[in-house]
């Protein structure tokens, strides 16, 4: 007997408008748990307002359409339910806390999402697995979140936190943009320990992160709509021709 | 020339636009009432050596007015202090005033946490830093939510010699501060660091002088205030740059933190520059919190009260960023972590 994973996230028909504007004109996605989701597009194709509206990002409103999150309508939710929940936005423009010390802003966000503040000896042993995992100095945690980091340590930034609070569900918006190629595989090591025991959805321009991270299902996104799902080699191919055969405004 | 004989300074200055003196002054302005002592002891118990009030001679209406109100008067001298000096000034009765001066002659690390209810409170604290000594000295304002406080600082900073100083003011209802600090020699710096919580409806004026007298001296001033309420915050800031005084590197930086529509701020940061060959920067800016970092902490479970008091607490430890002494960075981030608790369990 086949068994059917459990249904982590259902988009059915999503419009979006952003200070009056579309940006999302019907997009349907059904994800499931253990599976990994590539979208891929050009630059203002919606690929980025999805993840963002999915987490709840104030700034976009919905218009026409539903998501749900293991069932229940997201609308139901405000962006700290969903994140206690276990939704996780990897943030492609991850911001900047002058002041909140890394360590600080690790163990609340812990506290939050688990409802109980982690025991101080096994959190350490925890973290630092995690930190060892992506390479990170343990200077790190002294730093103000985002202060003065580089691209690929804000991306590792936002992976560490992956590994701490162990979401449902993934959202991995441009993570690979701005790591160089050792970064690129850490990073990703790190998502594909994440990606067994949850959905992932990562958003990307490029072929080079799929190549670390197997995605079962490849969307191409234009004019805010997916318009062709595949595997893998759906990605392969978007690299090789581009998006212009899919465009049929083109 | 003493209180009685000085007008009150009108308005139009820039030190008295926003908290006039009848504003600060306890009771009507040619009044000099009698002053109970702020008593200062060091933590551990041991005695200050007090003093004879100074007979000298001030232009400003402020110092001139705490000078003819009398209260205490103490010297602390150190010579040399590998541990941190724990002063604590206790006000009490219905007026009180304290008179104290610092002299630094090696390195040291000095804090001063006042406290108290009476209605009104005034300290003048005058302090030298020798040549080539250091003094990190952290000023915490805890006096009760009732209480009026005008506070002056005069600081001589010599040769070589560096002052980092850092202020935490959490407490008091109507605040007013003159800090001025003169570098008295090549090579004299300071790095200073104002921090201010306004809740309620605080009113809290931060006016910081920063004089360099010769070359090759440096100063950094770092004023952060988050205003929730209908407090109002003000910070003036006045940095001179004598003739001559060439080679030397100052800069100011103004940031509040506006927390709900009615609380107020205003930041203004003035230079006076009459050598050629310096660096002098200054820079101010007032805004809500901001949206995308709000944003951000919510989606790691933070709920907005949380989130909004993680950027508060953020925003007013990075005043601090511009200090190096670790003992003192240590003390002003934690007064400021437990007083930022204790006001979100209230």
């Amino acid at each position: 007997m086949r068994v059917v994973a459990e249904e982590i996230l259902r988009i059915e028909n999503l419009h979006v408008t952003v200070e009056g504007t579309s940006i999302l004109k019907g997009v349907n996605l059904t994800i499931h748990r253990g599976e990994i989701h590539a979208i891929m597009g050009r630059n203002g194709a919606g690929k980025s307002t999805l993840a963002n509206v999915v987490m709840g990002h104030p700034a976009y409103v919905i218009t026409e359409g539903s998501i749900f999150y293991r069932g229940q309508p997201l609308e139901e939710l405000a962006v700290f339910e969903r994140a206690r929940a276990g939704m996780f936005l990897s943030f492609q423009y991850p911001a900047v806390i002058p002041g909140v010390q890394v360590g600080t802003f690790l163990k609340k966000a812990v506290t939050s999402v688990r409802d109980e503040a982690p025991k101080g000896r096994a959190f350490r042993k925890e973290l630092t697995a995690a930190m060892e995992q992506l390479s990170m100095d343990k200077s790190f945690l002294s730093r103000y979140v985002n202060d003065g980091f580089s691209g690929g340590e804000k991306k590792r930034l936002e992976i560490l936190q992956m590994l701490l609070l162990k979401p449902n569900l993934a959202l991995l918006d441009e993570t690979d943009s701005g790591l160089d190629i050792d970064a690129l595989r850490i990073v990703a090591k790190g998502i594909n320990e994440v990606a067994v025991d949850s959905a992932c959805l990562i958003i990307t321009h490029y072929q080079r992160l799929l190549d670390l991270v197997k995605p079962d299902y490849v969307h191409a996104m234009i004019n805010g709509a997916i318009v062709q799902t595949g595997g893998p080699e759906l990605a392969l191919e978007l690299e090789d021709r581009g998006y212009d055969w899919l465009d049929v405004t083109a | 020339m003493n209180y009685q004989q000085m007008a009150i300074p009108p308005r139009s200055e820039h030190l008295w636009r926003y908290t006039p003196w009848p504003r600060i002054h306890p009771t009507v302005t040619d009044e000099v009432p009698k002053a109970d002592e702020v008593i200062f002891s060091l933590e551990g118990g041991d005695a200050f050596e007090a003093v004879a009030p100074t007979d000298h001679s001030y232009d400003d209406i402020a110092r001139a007015f705490l000078q003819a109100a009398g209260g205490s008067s103490s010297r602390l001298i150190i010579n040399e202090s590998s541990e941190p000096v724990h002063i604590n000034a206790r006000a009490s009765g219905h007026v009180a005033v304290g008179h104290l001066e610092l002299e630094i002659k090696g390195s040291a690390v000095v804090f001063i946490h006042i406290s108290g209810e009476p209605e009104w409170v005034g300290l003048h604290i005058t302090g030298t830093i020798h040549p080539n000594a250091q003094l990190s000295f952290g000023f915490i304002n805890e006096l009760d939510s009732n209480t009026k406080f005008l506070r002056c600082e005069d600081w001589m900073i010599e040769r070589d010699a560096e002052l980092e100083h850092a202020t935490l003011s959490v407490g008091g209802f109507r605040c007013k501060s003159d800090l001025r600090s003169t570098l008295n020699g090549t090579g004299a710096s300071i790095r200073q660091s104002v921090t201010v919580n306004a809740i309620g409806a605080r009113h809290e004026d931060q006016h910081v002088e920063i004089h360099h007298l010769h070359g090759r001296t440096n100063s950094d001033l770092v004023m952060n205030s988050a205003c929730a309420g209908s407090s109002h915050f003000i910070g003036t800031g006045l940095l001179t740059i004598a003739e001559g005084a060439n080679k030397s590197d100052a800069s100011q930086v103004f940031r509040n933190l506006l927390l709900s529509e009615k609380a107020r701020a205003e930041a203004i940061p003035e230079l006076e520059v009459l050598a050629d060959d310096v660096s002098a920067a200054h820079g101010a800016a007032s805004a809500p919190v901001d949206k995308n970092q709000m944003h951000y902490l919510m989606s790691r479970g933070l709920s907005p009260e949380e989130s909004q008091a993680m950027i508060v607490n953020g925003f007013l430890l990075n005043a601090f960023s511009n200090l190096t002494n670790k003992f003192l960075i240590e003390e002003m981030r934690t007064r400021l972590t437990v007083h930022l608790e204790c006001e979100l369990k209230r």
